[in-house]
C-alpha cells in the first residue's frame, strides 16, 4: 500500500527549542496511533502534517503533495486539534455549519452535514447551546465533529481522546474504528497507551521530538510491560493489602502512605490486574479509588530511551 | 474570491455577536448622544448665546469620528483579524479548510469593514439628523452628509487595512496601533510643512471643509490640506498597499500559538 502520510527527515525548531528531529516515517491507510507523553513532539508533528507549521527541514508529504499552502488537500483532511479553542459565542450547530460552508457546500447541503456530524458525536439535543456552555467532553466531541463533517479520507486527530467519559472516549473509538473503513488513513495521538490500543494494533513511539519505535503494537507491549509499572490504590485496609501484596511474586515494591493510599510496584501489570479483583474480594476491603500515575509513560519512555 | 466570499459570510455572523463589536457599535452611538444634549441643551440650560448646530457637527460630532472613533473600530478589528485567531488558537479551524490563506485576510478584512462602517454609517446619520432636521429637506444638507460618510469610509478602510497589516507580523499590535494612534497620527498630522503629509490623518483632514474658526479651530492649526482628489488616491492607495502587504505576510509566516 502506498504511504498517505510521508515525512523525510523532517525537524522544527522554535527557536533555540527543538520539537521534531529527523522524523521520517509512512503511514498508510488504516488507524495509526501515535503515543508519546506530554511534550514528544505529538503534536507538532500533526501541525506540520496539516500545514499549520512550516518544516524548519525536511520534506512533508500528504498523499504525495506537499502541504504547506496547499488549501486543495484539506477537502480530504480532517484535523482535530489538541488545544481546547472555540469561537465560545457560537452554538454547536452554528459553529459546524460555519465550517462546513468553508469547505464550499451550499447552504443545505451545509446543514445536512452538520446534522449528521452532530448526530455521530452525540451532540443532537445540546446543538442550540452556545460552546462556552458545553463541557470538556462535549467540546471534545465537537471538535471530533469538525474533523467528520466534510467526510475526509485522511483523519488526523491529537488527543481527540482527552478529556472525555469512558461512555464519551468509547463513542469515539467506535467511530474511529467506523471510520477506517473504506480504505481511509487515521493518525491519532495519545499519551496514554490503553487508548491507543482500543483504536489500533500499529503504533509509533516518539519521545523527545524523535520516533523511538513503530510497528505492531504488541513488540511495544512487550517493551513497555518488561517496565515496573506503578499504581496507586485508595482503599479502607490498605496495610492489610499490602500485607497480603508482598507475597505476590509479581509485587516489586508496596508503600502504605496516609489517608489509605497504597502504591505498589509491579513487574507484570496484566496478572496484577487480573488479580486484583479477587485479592479485594478475599480481604473484603473497600476500594475508594486505584489510578496509574500520569508521569508512568514518561517513565516508560526514559526506560525505552535509557536501553 | 469566492472564498474570500465565504469566509467574510461566516466571519460576519461570528462578529455581529461578539462582545467587541456590541461595546463599539454602543461607543459608536457617543456623537449621537451628544447631539442629542447639544439638541437639548438650550431646554435644559438656556443662555442668551449659542452656537448653530452646523458649528456642532463639524467641530464636535466629526471630529469624535475622525480622530477617535475610526482610530479606535480600526484598530481593534483590523488587529483582530489574524492576532484573535492567533491567540484564541482558532487559527487551525480555518487553515485546515480548502482556503487559500489570502482568502482568510480578504474574507475577515470585509467582514470587519462592513461592521465598521455599518457602525460608523448610522452613528453618523443619526447625528446628522438630530443636529440639522430642520434642514433635512435641503439637498446640499444630504451632501455634505454622504461626503463626510465617504471620507470616514475611506479613513477607516486604510487604517484597518493598516492594522490588519500590523496584526500579521507583531505580536502587541494594539499597543504598537495605540502609539501610532494617539502619537504619531495626532502629532506629526500637526507638523508644518511636508512632514505632516507623513500621517494618514493630513488625508482624511483635507477632504473635510475646515470648520468655522472658532472655539475649537486649534485642532486644524496647522493643516495645510493637500489637494482633494490627491488625497482621495493617496487613501486608496495606502489601503491596497497595506493590505497586499497584510497578505503576502499571512501567506508566508507561521503562526505558533502560546503552549
Amino acid at each position: 500500500m502506498t504511504p498517505v502520510l510521508q515525512t523525510f527527515k523532517l525537524s522544527k525548531w522554535y527557536g533555540n527549542i527543538l520539537g521534531l528531529s529527523e522524523v521520517s516515517l509512512e503511514v498508510r491507510p488504516g488507524v495509526t496511533g501515535l503515543l508519546g507523553p506530554n511534550g514528544a513532539g505529538k503534536s507538532t508533528l500533526m501541525k506540520l502534517l496539516t500545514g499549520q507549521l512550516k518544516p524548519s527541514l525536511g520534506r512533508v508529504r500528504v498523499s504525495g503533495q506537499s502541504v504547506w499552502n496547499n488549501p486543495g488537500l484539506f477537502r480530504k483532511i480532517g484535523y482535530c486539534p489538541e488545544h481546547d479553542s472555540f469561537y465560545e459565542d457560537t452554538t454547536g450547530r452554528q459553529f459546524l455549519w460555519g465550517l462546513m460552508r468553508l469547505h464550499g457546500f451550499t447552504a443545505a447541503e451545509s446543514a445536512r452535514r452538520t446534522e449528521a456530524a452532530l448526530a455521530l458525536v452525540d451532540l443532537v439535543e445540546d446543538k442550540d447551546r452556545l460552546i462556552r456552555g458545553y463541557s470538556r467532553g462535549m467540546r471534545q466531541r465537537l471538535k471530533v465533529a469538525q474533523a467528520l463533517g466534510h467526510d475526509p479520507d485522511i483523519l488526523i486527530l491529537d488527543e481527540p481522546l482527552s478529556g472525555l467519559d469512558p461512555l464519551g472516549k468509547r463513542k469515539i473509538i467506535g467511530l474511529i474504528k467506523n471510520f477506517r473503513a473504506g480504505n481511509k488513513t487515521v493518525l491519532v495521538s495519545s499519551h496514554v497507551l490503553p487508548e491507543v490500543e482500543a483504536l489500533t494494533r500499529d503504533i509509533v513511539l516518539i519521545h523527545q521530538g524523535k520516533i523511538l519505535a513503530a510497528g505492531d503494537i504488541h513488540g511495544i507491549r512487550d517493551l513497555i510491560d518488561a517496565h515496573p509499572h506503578v499504581v496507586a490504590l485508595k482503599c479502607d485496609r490498605p496495610r492489610d493489602l499490602a500485607a497480603r501484596l508482598v507475597r505476590e511474586p509479581y509485587v516489586l515494591k508496596v508503600q502504605v502512605g496516609a489517608e489509605g493510599l497504597l502504591t505498589l510496584e509491579t513487574g507484570n501489570r496484566d496478572v496484577f490486574f487480573g488479580r486484583l479483583p479477587s485479592l479485594i474480594v478475599e480481604l473484603d476491603l473497600e476500594v475508594e479509588e486505584i489510578s496509574s500515575p500520569d508521569d508512568n509513560l514518561q517513565a516508560v519512555f526514559d526506560y525505552l530511551v535509557g536501553r | 474570491m469566492r472564498a474570500a466570499g465565504r469566509v467574510a459570510v461566516f466571519f460576519l455572523g461570528l462578529g455581529g455577536r461578539s462582545k467587541r463589536t456590541k461595546a463599539f457599535f454602543v461607543l459608536s452611538l457617543v456623537p449621537l448622544l451628544l447631539a442629542v444634549l447639544i439638541r437639548l441643551r438650550p431646554v435644559l440650560s438656556p443662555s442668551p448665546r449659542g452656537f448653530s448646530s452646523v458649528f456642532y457637527y463639524s467641530n464636535v460630532v466629526l471630529p469624535v469620528y475622525v480622530q477617535f472613533l475610526v482610530l479606535m473600530i480600526a484598530l481593534f478589528y483590523g488587529t483582530a483579524i489574524v492576532m484573535e485567531e492567533v491567540e484564541g488558537r482558532t487559527l487551525s479551524y480555518l487553515l485546515a479548510r480548502p482556503l487559500p490563506r489570502p482568502s482568510l485576510i480578504l474574507g475577515k478584512f470585509a467582514a470587519s469593514a462592513a461592521l465598521g462602517l455599518l457602525m460608523m454609517n448610522v452613528g453618523l446619520l443619526a447625528s446628522f439628523l438630530v443636529l440639522r432636521f430642520e434642514r433635512a429637506g435641503d439637498p446640499a444638507e444630504w451632501l455634505t452628509v454622504l461626503r463626510d460618510m465617504a471620507v470616514l469610509d475611506l479613513s477607516l478602510l486604510c487604517y484597518l487595512a493598516l492594522f490588519t497589516f500590523l496584526g500579521t507580523f507583531v505580536k502587541r499590535a494594539v499597543f504598537f496601533g495605540l502609539l501610532f494612534c494617539f502619537g504619531w497620527e495626532n502629532v506629526v498630522a500637526y507638523f508644518p510643512g511636508l512632514t505632516q503629509k507623513l500621517a494618514i490623518a493630513h488625508y482624511v483632514k483635507s477632504l473635510i471643509p475646515q470648520p468655522p474658526g472658532q472655539a475649537f479651530s486649534f485642532l486644524q492649526l496647522r493643516l495645510e490640506p493637500s489637494p482633494p482628489l490627491l488625497s482621495v488616491l493617496v487613501l486608496a492607495g495606502l489601503t491596497a498597499v497595506f493590505l497586499a502587504a497584510a497578505l503576502v505576510v499571512f501567506s508566508r509566516k507561521e503562526y505558533v500559538s502560546a503552549d
